[in-house]
């Protein structure tokens, strides 16, 4: 069964017959997490760097940013019994318009963003696919953590 | 062979179902600024389908009011005028707009989303900078993307050679559009809009909503477009596989004064009332 996580949403689940799934990533990064163990998938799917644009907006959608909804994704894959030193943790979009001269500059700040949260807290990325100016599709598989990155009709394993 | 795929694509603007006569009136109505509720009313009164879907919209839970809405008057007294044009207008393109469009990668639906989306964010700009046509850029923005409902099939079978030009001398996908198929997108939108006789303003707002620049004088109704167009596409709101292969224009936002953390807002400010529209209309 599909899963979809909208734009500014996380799901979690720990149900090997699901499949997490997001589409259409640009600027906005999707985080994938999987626990090979607990057999618990988690993606959260952000759009905008940092809360402090308005804490009213992060407070109705944590998962809006990227310093709130990465925690929010964490804590839920957590609670379903997922252990941090055993996460798979992958990543992907952060892409630009053409000619970008950083006045629409969302996709790199986004990327900085969760870089300084990661290490701040000593996450480390498994796989990644960022940048460019292409649009990003990633589907993660709970039961066995195969993720998989589509671009322009193309799969690629992530 | 460009001539040819150009007058085929005429022909299949010609055959593209006519939006019905009461939404061109609404239109009309609601491109005044001074447009009264009266007017807005009159203009719908008589069309049984938008009554029936703004009355059920209406009624739904998602507004939990506390009695029952029974007529367009009391609609548009309750909800506003520009909420009720975001629900007619947004349910008469819906139809047109929830085919997938394969030629550009967009699943089923996505250039609704998209199209409501950048609708959304012109409404939000025109506020912000005080512009008296809200409802004008709310319809030029649900329709800036009405080509590619024509365009579509041309680009799927050209789609390989666009991309490669794309990716070999870095132009953006509306260049590659102009150089493999001979027109764009905005192009056949542009023919489409003076098709079914929609107000100038719309016309040309769709016309150069990627290229502000190319009008000889700035048109703020059309910098609205394109920045809430721009907004949409780097967030990849409803986005297909040209993605984010459009070019910003940076003067846009320095004569307006829009920072980027007002263009974060405005992106967070969409994906809000994009999710209320959706729940409105169902879709996901």
């Amino acid at each position: 069964m599909s899963v979809v996580v909208d734009i500014a949403d996380v799901k979690v689940s720990d149900d090997p017959g699901v499949t997490l799934i997001t589409y259409s990533l640009g600027s906005c990064i999707g985080v994938a997490l999987w626990d090979p163990e607990a057999k618990v998938g988690g993606l959260l799917h952000y759009m905008l760097p940092e809360s402090s644009l308005s804490p009213q907006k992060a407070k109705k959608s944590p998962a809006m940013f990227c310093d709130t909804g990465i925690p929010k994704l964490f804590r839920a894959v957590y609670e379903l019994g997922a252990v941090k030193k055993r996460l798979v943790v992958k990543i992907a979009g952060g892409s630009q318009l053409l000619d970008d001269n950083g006045t629409f500059n969302i996709g790199k700040r986004n990327y900085l963003s969760l870089r300084k949260i990661f290490w701040k807290n000593g996450v480390l990325i498994d796989a990644e696919d960022v940048g460019g100016s292409i649009s990003r599709t990633v589907r993660l598989h709970v039961g066995t953590g195969v993720c998989i990155l589509k671009t322009r009709g193309r799969e690629t394993p992530l | 062979m460009t001539t040819q795929v150009l007058t085929e694509v005429l022909q299949r603007v010609e055959s593209l179902p006519r939006l019905p006569d009461s939404s061109l009136r609404l239109l009309k109505v609601l491109s005044e600024p001074n447009s009264t509720i009266a007017e807005i009313v009159e203009s719908i009164r008589y069309d049984q389908t938008v009554t029936a879907d703004l009355l059920r919209m209406c009624n739904s839970s998602h507004y939990g009011l506390s009695r029952q809405i029974a007529s367009v008057d009391q609609a548009i007294s309750l909800l506003g005028t520009a909420k009720v044009l975001q629900l007619v207008m947004a349910a008469h393109m819906q139809a047109m707009f929830s085919k997938p469009q394969e030629g550009y990668g967009l699943r089923p639906g996505a250039l609704w989303i998209h199209s409501v989306a950048v609708a959304l964010g012109c409404q939000i700009f025109a506020k912000q900078w005080g512009l008296a046509e809200v409802g004008l850029v709310f319809t030029a923005g649900l329709m800036h993307d009405i080509g590619k409902v024509v365009l579509n099939e041309y680009v799927a079978s050209e789609y390989a050679e666009i991309a490669r030009r794309v990716a070999d001398e870095g132009i953006s996908f509306l260049e590659g559009e102009q150089q493999v198929l001979g027109f764009t997108h905005p192009d056949i939108g542009a023919h489409i809009a003076n098709q079914w006789g929609l107000p100038e303003p719309i016309v040309r707002c769709i016309r150069y909503h990627h290229e502000p620049e190319s009008l000889s004088k700035p048109d703020p109704l059309v910098d609205v477009v394109h920045l809430a167009d721009a907004v949409c596409l780097v967030l990849a709101i409803g986005g297909g596989d040209d993605g984010l292969l459009y070019r910003a224009h940076p003067a846009v936002m320095e004569r307006h004064n829009v920072t980027e953390p007002n263009l974060e807002n405005v992106g967070a400010d969409i994906i809000l009332e994009l999710k209320s529209v959706q729940q409105d209309f169902n879709v996901n």
